[in-house]
């Protein structure tokens, strides 16, 4: 059985995929000699990682041990491979607590030689990059793929001593532009959106349709192909359940087979060697432990029971960092490489987006709070809450704690165009190539990349890369645009405050 | 909105080059999109294009003189699922001076409403709960296009965080198209209101009539069901136009595959219906139908 470990669920698209080029806006935008600039990564407590309160003492001990299994690290004989991404759930869920997203150290880098690996390391993967996985958009007859394909092989590992595999030629494939990238989303809070109804979304979404309509935005659900229900998880929203997710990935990124996807998916024998079928089966006999039920449970159902029983990311009203941002005089230009300015104090081992000046960070924090406040006014008004929809609510659920809770992930878990510019080529269930869910925003202040395959650290090159040929975003960045210098900068700071 | 469906045949004129295809994505985007089905000459909703300064759009019958300086902003997205379309996206050219958006929802696809006045009294709801949002000018009717073809809308004023803007809506054969202009400043915004004196519509006596829901009703005397290309648990949209004699003469899927438009077109091809006779004389008819995988089921999957 495989040692309890998790996998990731690296989901998304490539730079190699921008079709379109810069897309010129000049209709609003105001002559200015800078923009605003993204804060960087929110310092202080990271606010996330914790249990939802509520929970009983026996859901607690049952998410305690369910967290212990997610930050296992899988080997070859706990069924590693043959391909994988990564040895671990936590390794790309991990910025900035266990269930995050991918970390300022890419543990990619160090996985590929790991044990005599002898991987080389594509050049996508850098170790100030982000996790990724890589998904090919075509087969080489033509035919649409759009599978993930593993970075590493276990060849030359001292625990995988005759198997030789060879890694895929992704230098080729980008040579071909067939190679799209996804990375790792945060699982806070995750249980709350599995518990809430169906309707209750459809309600949400249908809600504020009229103010869509004067943006040029519609947006639907990605639905079940099994049951026609709503599919909420994934950046395309292609994946039903937790349990599912947990799955899917667990075989996907690490190589493990589960009950959910039980078939190994490189066929080599000389490359098995681990013969349980599949390799992280339930058990049936308890593992023990502080939690009798988790003992009972398979890997996946324990990932899946960490990432549902964790609390929703904490916010913050002011953070130093966005007090930094806020003051005109202090700020730097988005294009400003962080490293030529000091970097705010407790952000110090985080990379910044843009620089903020150590200075600046000594604002006062109740004009923080002032531009925080006023952010999220304006991000309502110009439209961006139109799809990143604040408030959704629970419905009942076993755990008290998950049950008719009014929630703020800032998604509305539809799918949108999105456009030439973010477009994969990629469809998963009812999703297209153009399509990709709401990204939730909660927890934004702590990530550190941004967009489904990660291309930038910028939460303003975030929002420009909304708008491009055929996105349904175009109205409000255009709106975003004609925003003042400040106003534009209030809603970075109330996004990094998230 | 049935009423407002049976009144609102606006017209098309002449029938516009059908869509120049969105010749979609090629070999990268693997499951392309084709949202403009050209099974005939007649234009579609989304067939409108912007030459010489004019936003014309054949369908509606409808053309716009763009403010001075303005052109075409980036393309929205493909017409949606529920029957939503980004018709036009006008930016000026050089910095400032505003922005104007047109867009369409079928009415055969939306929530019905009682009356033009009851849809803009919900956008004025929606827009008066946005924190920070105040109405500037409460929801008022007024005409739009030129006499003798003008016809009533409603204009409706709002504004937040330093944007400006105006809601104009009318109905237009089977649709429900809003113009909504956004400034820096009020007076922008009343620049771009004048310039909608400009809008030209076209009312032509033999469109045809738009009548909600006729496709599934007892005037319908052949359906052939569409093969279950692809099982599709949201309902493909479809806008047909059903000639005197109850052929159906043109066919618009308005968001689907390829492979589900090709199989859905061929079929509805061979639907026929009773003529839908007004005053004693066959008309032509306008509806609107959605269509599950399996020609009206969900496929289910073991």
């Amino acid at each position: 059985m495989a040692k309890r470990t998790f996998g990731y669920t690296c989901s998304l698209a490539s730079l190699t995929t921008i079709l379109v080029a810069s897309v010129s806006l000049p209709s609003l935008a105001p002559a200015q000699g800078r923009g605003p600039t993204d804060p960087g990564v929110r310092s202080g407590a990271a606010g996330a990682g914790d249990p939802i309160p509520g929970l009983t003492d026996t859901e607690r001990a049952f998410f305690e041990a369910a967290k212990d299994v997610f930050a296992e690290t899988d080997a070859v004989p706990d069924g590693l491979g043959p391909r994988f991404n990564l040895d671990s759930c936590l390794g790309c869920h991990s910025q900035p607590a266990s269930g995050g997203s991918a970390p300022s150290v890419n543990p990619q880098v160090a996985v590929a030689t790991l044990a005599g690996a002898r991987n080389t390391v594509p050049s996508f993967i850098t170790a100030d990059g982000p996790v990724r996985e890589a998904r090919f958009v075509r087969n080489p007859d033509g035919s649409p793929d759009g599978g993930v394909h593993g970075l590493f092989v276990i060849t030359g590992r001292s625990d995988a001593p005759g198997c030789n595999i060879a890694q895929p030629n992704f230098a080729a494939e980008l040579a071909r532009n067939n190679v799209v990238f996804r990375i790792p989303t945060p699982t806070f809070g995750l249980g709350l959106v599995e518990s809430t109804p169906d309707a209750a979304l459809e309600a949400a979404l249908a809600a504020n349709a009229q103010q869509k309509r004067t943006l040029g935005i519609s947006g639907r659900f990605n639905h079940n192909g099994n049951d026609g229900t709503i599919a909420r998880f994934g950046w395309k929203a292609q994946n039903k359940s937790l349990l599912l997710f947990a799955g899917e990935a667990y075989n996907v990124e690490i190589g493990v087979t589960n009950d959910i996807f039980p078939s190994e998916r490189e066929g080599n024998p000389a490359c098995q060697f681990n013969h349980t079928h599949p390799e992280s089966p339930t058990p049936l006999v308890s593992e023990g432990g502080a939690s009798p039920a988790a003992g009972f449970q398979s890997d996946i159902a324990l990932f899946a029971a960490f990432m549902r029983l964790l609390a929703p990311p904490t916010p913050a009203s002011a953070t130093p960092a966005a007090a930094a941002a806020a003051s005109p005089s202090s700020t730097t230009p988005s294009s400003t490489p962080a490293s030529s300015t000091v970097v705010a104090s407790a952000s110090s081992v985080l990379p910044a987006a843009a620089g903020t000046t150590a200075t600046a960070a000594a604002s006062s924090t109740s004009a923080t709070s002032a531009t925080v406040d006023r952010g999220r006014q304006v991000f309502a008004n110009v439209g961006c809450a139109a799809c990143h929809t604040r408030t959704q609510k629970s419905g009942g659920a076993n755990v008290a704690a998950l049950s008719n809770v009014t929630f703020e992930p800032y998604s509305d878990f539809a799918v949108h165009d999105m456009g030439d510019r973010l477009a994969d080529g990629v469809s998963q269930g009812e999703a297209t190539g153009r399509e990709f869910r709401t990204a939730p925003l909660w927890g934004a202040g702590q990530r550190i990349f941004f967009l489904h395959d990660g291309r930038t650290n910028d939460l303003g090159e975030a929002i420009a890369q909304h708008a491009s040929r055929g996105s349904e975003a175009n109205q409000v960045i255009q709106n975003f645009n004609a925003l003042s210098v400040n106003d534009r900068q209030a809603v970075l700071n109330f996004l990094r405050s998230l | 909105m049935r009423r407002l469906l049976q009144l609102g045949a606006v017209a098309s004129l002449t029938a516009m080059l059908a869509s120049a295809l969105a010749a979609v994505l090629a070999w990268r985007y693997g499951e392309t999109i084709l949202p403009f089905a050209v099974t005939s000459a007649m234009p579609d909703p989304q067939d409108g294009r912007v030459a010489d300064g004019i936003y014309a759009n054949a369908y509606f019958g409808l053309t716009y003189p763009l403010p001075k300086g303005f052109g075409e902003g980036l393309a929205g997205p493909d017409p949606s699922h529920s029957g939503y379309y980004v018709l036009a996206n006008l930016v000026p050219q050089a910095a400032g001076g505003g922005m104007v958006l047109i867009a369409a929802q079928d009415m055969f696809f939306d929530t019905p409403h009682r009356d033009l006045a009851e849809a803009a009294s919900e956008i004025r709801d929606t827009m008066a709960q946005i924190e920070g949002m105040s109405i500037d000018r409460e929801p008022a009717e007024i005409a739009i296009g030129r006499r003798p073809a003008s016809r009533p809308a409603w204009r409706i004023d709002f504004n937040g965080v330093g944007l400006y803007r105006a809601m104009i809506m009318t109905e237009m054969r089977c649709h429900l198209v809003s113009i909504t202009l956004t400034a820096r400043d009020p007076q922008e915004r009343e620049i771009l209101a004048q310039s909608l004196d400009g809008v030209s519509l076209t009312a032509r006596r033999d469109s045809p009539v738009c009548i909600r829901d006729y496709a599934s009703g007892d005037q319908l005397v052949r359906r052939v069901v569409p093969p279950d290309i692809m099982p599709s648990p949201t309902p493909i949209p479809a806008r047909i136009i059903i000639g005197s004699d109850g052929t159906v003469r043109h066919v618009h899927v308005i968001r689907a595959t390829n492979a589900q438009r090709k199989g859905i077109e061929q079929a509805l091809r061979q639907w026929t219906f009773r003529p839908h006779m007004i005053n004693g004389r066959a008309v032509e008819v306008e509806t609107g139908l959605a269509l599950r995988s399996g020609g009206g089921k969900v496929t289910s999957t073991d």
